[in-house]
């Protein structure tokens, strides 16, 4: 109720006062508290205080005295928003020793380190990933309710920590009086050393008395037995608190090697969500906000080249359009396609250019763990088949081999097993989940 | 409203708020200039909700009152006039400005939107008085220390505080912190006062401006000195505990001229631009010199020495020329010290003094 007083109030000085006079003095102001005695606002800062005091006090009296609210006193604060206090560093030079950055961790300061600018404005969703998208929105409004614990998974680059930490910012906005810890798991890994090395209280204190616990890249917890059994602690005494946890990692629970058991089956309890690599027209909207922020209008032509070139990561692709946006701004020019076609040449040839036929099959056997002999066999075991069907499959759509030319790569006489083995693998990969992760991820493999 | 003034106080009252004026923000009135007249003097004002700051000019007022006009025009228009009286008069909202054979008329807007300016209430505040000499090195020694990374407001600014019952101040961006003890104080304080601040009450200080006195409560501060009123924010948040940063005890050490470690550091680091700016110092217990190497790949490489009065251990440190050198451009003595402890912990620039007040930290690069 104490809240529309105050909204009421700002409604009616909209209507009143210019819309830039609006938006510099009202527009983060909230009511702090509201009594008979007292009605206490918090306002964006010192200027804005005095502006209140001295030019608005009557007009705000006004108007809350026809809402019939007439507080003895009104109060005026200044309190920056939540949002300035949380802001992280994120650090770009590498080698050198921060001093004050590595420090504040033992000082225990407040925030959640969360990245402001990760928020759900500014996630492009496309088909790849909606599912993650809608899943982020619905824990952010329920908190600890709805999907318990959540556990996303994909490759590098696809969008894993902006999400997380989108769910993290939304639920501060929204409630500024909650309290989220964004870590990634190596952070965990390390204060649990810490705690233990120095006998160091208020370890499980930090973890335990969280509203929102956001963990990133948790298969680095793998394989690490005493730290996977302290977080299986804390997880279940936030679980049993009903307090939401969210997971993010490169692979999904079952295939992290090394997770204990128990870890295992509670990370697959609520619910876990793949992000797929974007699609085409994902990309070129990517590429299209990314350029939108920078005040670049790119040409269709361009949009599309960078989005067709660059298919697995969307940070290549930023990096890809940053490189363009500063090679042209540079030289004065207008991003064009010739230029993007002499820029994205270069960058594609750190790439090995040409994968052969027999590094997939390789590759692929590894994999599997059989041999490339057997692979090529004449064999029929099951657990031979599948895989030589999906080195069909990866040199079909990896490096667009004729029919003939893969039967024979594999030692078979006819095109039409080669046909048959590449239609059903991607029939397959739309259905099995297990197949699609593992040839996504011997795609990253031919990839490095 | 109508007055006299001389072009001189005008131009400097002028051109010191016109910086502060913003058009930048969402409210365009900020791009303005406010004068206002009173009984007895003329007061020129700006702010671009960052900080204001506020010029009292002595003037013959012959009618009070008010106007905002556009900052830029009326600063440089005034900049331009001879060194005579300038008469001012506002009507219907235009300012009439002339000086002999100049005229010239300026829409203005009435000051209805201007902000009410912010002010320290000087009763609660935390006061210091100190001299112009003292505030300006203070400034200019640990200002260039300070982050201008937005993404952790509290290391882009100054960090004021009382400790053992002096007062400091000091700046870090995480790669090199500057501290600076200033006085002895009773009073407590934790202010962290912009950058931007800073430089322009730093600009706008005069040579022949004695003292400076400085207004704290928890959210703003106010700088006064001469006529002139600058009031600014200050930054929200904790300033890290840098103290416990600062090594107690150091292997190594040697005092060097100032001016000749300076140009060893300078020629040094244009061998290092490219493997961003780092150079390596040797000190050599058994010759009593100091060596600086550098080397860039593609270019040559450069090694320059030094003879230096040393103490402690033989060893080197990699480090960034470009702080280096910066932080030898304020040292205030002429001979200073530089001591380190191996490749890993930080670096001490001080002043070769026994109880130097000023010390400069530069984290070493890794190699």
């Amino acid at each position: 109720m104490s809240r529309a007083v105050w909204q009421s109030v700002l409604d009616e000085v909209e209507l009143s006062v210019s819309r830039a006079t609006y938006l510099t003095w009202f527009k983060n102001t909230e009511l702090v508290e509201l009594s008979d005695e007292e009605l206490v606002v918090s306002v964006a800062n010192i200027f804005a205080k005095r502006q209140f005091e001295v030019k608005f006090n009557d007009q705000v009296r006004d108007i809350l005295k026809k809402q019939g609210v007439t507080p003895k006193n009104i109060r005026f604060i200044v309190q920056s928003t939540g949002a300035q206090k949380q802001t992280v560093s994120r650090e770009t030079t590498v080698q050198q020793q921060p001093i004050a950055v590595a420090k504040p961790k033992r000082s225990s300061q407040p925030g959640s380190s969360l990245n402001p600018r990760y928020t759900f404005e500014s996630f492009i969703v496309g088909s790849s990933n909606d599912l993650a998208y809608t899943a982020c929105q619905a824990v952010s409004k329920n908190i600890g309710t709805k999907y318990n614990p959540l556990f996303l998974y994909g490759g590098v680059g696809l969008g894993k920590t902006h999400l997380i930490q989108a769910v993290g910012n939304e639920i501060l906005r929204a409630n500024p009086e909650k309290s989220v810890l964004y870590i990634s798991s190596e952070t965990f890994v390390n204060d649990f050393l810490e705690s233990i090395r120095f006998k160091k209280k208020g370890f499980a204190d930090k973890y335990r008395n969280v509203d929102v616990l956001i963990v990133d890249d948790m298969q680095f917890i793998a394989g690490k037995e005493k730290t996977q059994e302290e977080f299986f602690h804390t997880f279940n005494a936030l679980h049993q608190a009903n307090k939401q946890i969210i997971i993010s990692s490169d692979k999904p629970p079952r295939s992290i090697p090394t997770l204990t058991e128990r870890l295992r089956s509670r990370f697959e309890w609520g619910m876990s969500i793949d992000i797929q690599m974007p699609d085409f027209e994902t990309r070129c909207a990517i590429v299209e906000a990314k350029a939108a922020m920078t005040d670049v209008e790119l040409g269709r032509d361009v949009i599309e080249y960078l989005a067709n070139n660059i298919k697995s990561n969307i940070r290549e692709l930023e990096g890809a359009l940053n490189q363009l946006l500063a090679y042209c701004e540079m030289r004065g020019i207008e991003p064009d396609i010739g230029t993007v076609e002499g820029l994205i040449g270069n960058i594609r040839q750190s790439r090995p250019q040409h994968i052969s036929p027999k590094q997939i099959i390789d590759k692929t056997a590894r994999h599997f763990q059989i041999t490339p002999v057997e692979i090529c066999s004449e064999k029929r075991d099951k657990h031979i088949v599948t895989p030589r069907q999906v080195a069909m499959y990866l040199l079909r759509s990896e490096l667009h081999l004729s029919f003939p030319k893969i039967a024979q790569e594999l030692g078979r006489k006819d095109h039409t097993t080669a046909i048959h083995s590449v239609e059903k693998i991607e029939r397959a990969v739309k259905l099995d989940m297990l197949l699609r992760e593992q040839v996504a991820s011997i795609r990253e493999k031919l990839y490095v | 409203m109508e007055l006299e003034v001389t072009q001189e106080k005008l131009t400097f009252a002028l051109s010191c708020v016109s910086r502060v004026a913003s058009s930048r923000t969402g409210l365009p009135i900020l791009g303005n200039i406010l004068l206002r007249a009173d009984k007895t003097q003329l007061i020129v004002a700006s702010t671009n909700l960052e900080m204001a700051a506020t010029h009292h000019v002595g003037a013959k007022v012959i009618k009070p009152g008010s106007i905002t006009i556009p900052a830029k025009l009326i600063s440089e228009f005034v900049q331009n006039l001879p060194k005579e009286t300038i008469h001012l008069k506002v009507k219907n909202n235009q300012v009439y400005i002339s000086s002999g054979k100049y005229t010239s008329t300026i829409n203005g807007t009435v000051d209805d939107e201007f902000p009410e300016l912010p002010s320290v209430n000087k009763k609660e505040a935390v006061s210091y008085t100190l001299t112009t000499q003292d505030f300006k090195s203070a400034v200019s020694q640990t200002i260039i220390a300070a982050s201008s990374d937005s993404t952790r407001p509290v290391l882009t600014g100054v960090f004021w505080h009382s400790y053992d019952s002096s007062l400091y101040c000091a700046a870090t961006d995480g790669y090199r912190l500057a501290e600076k003890k200033i006085t002895k104080t009773s009073s407590d304080l934790k202010a962290i006062t912009p950058t931007a601040t800073l430089q322009e009450v730093l600009r706008t200080i005069k040579d022949d401006t004695t003292e400076i006195q400085m207004l704290f409560d928890e959210t703003q501060v106010t700088f006064l000195f001469d006529s002139v009123e600058v009031t600014s924010r200050l930054i929200d948040g904790n300033f890290p505990d840098y103290r416990q940063l600062i090594p107690a005890k150091t292997e190594t050490y040697f005092a060097i001229h100032e001016s000749e470690f300076a140009r060893i550091t300078k020629i040094a680091g244009l061998f290092a631009r490219e493997s961003g700016g780092g150079i390596t110092i040797t000190v050599d217990s058994d010759k009593s010199t100091v060596s600086v190497h550098s080397v860039a790949t593609e270019v040559g490489e450069n090694t320059s020495e030094a003879e230096v009065e040393l103490g402690g251990n033989s060893g080197s440190v990699s480090l960034n020329s470009k702080y280096l050198t910066e932080a030898l451009s304020v040292m205030d003595s002429e001979v200073v010290k530089f001591e380190f402890s191996g490749k890993l912990a930080p670096c001490i620039l001080t002043d070769h003094t026994k109880s130097p007040n000023y010390k400069h930290i530069i984290m070493p690069l890794k190699s």
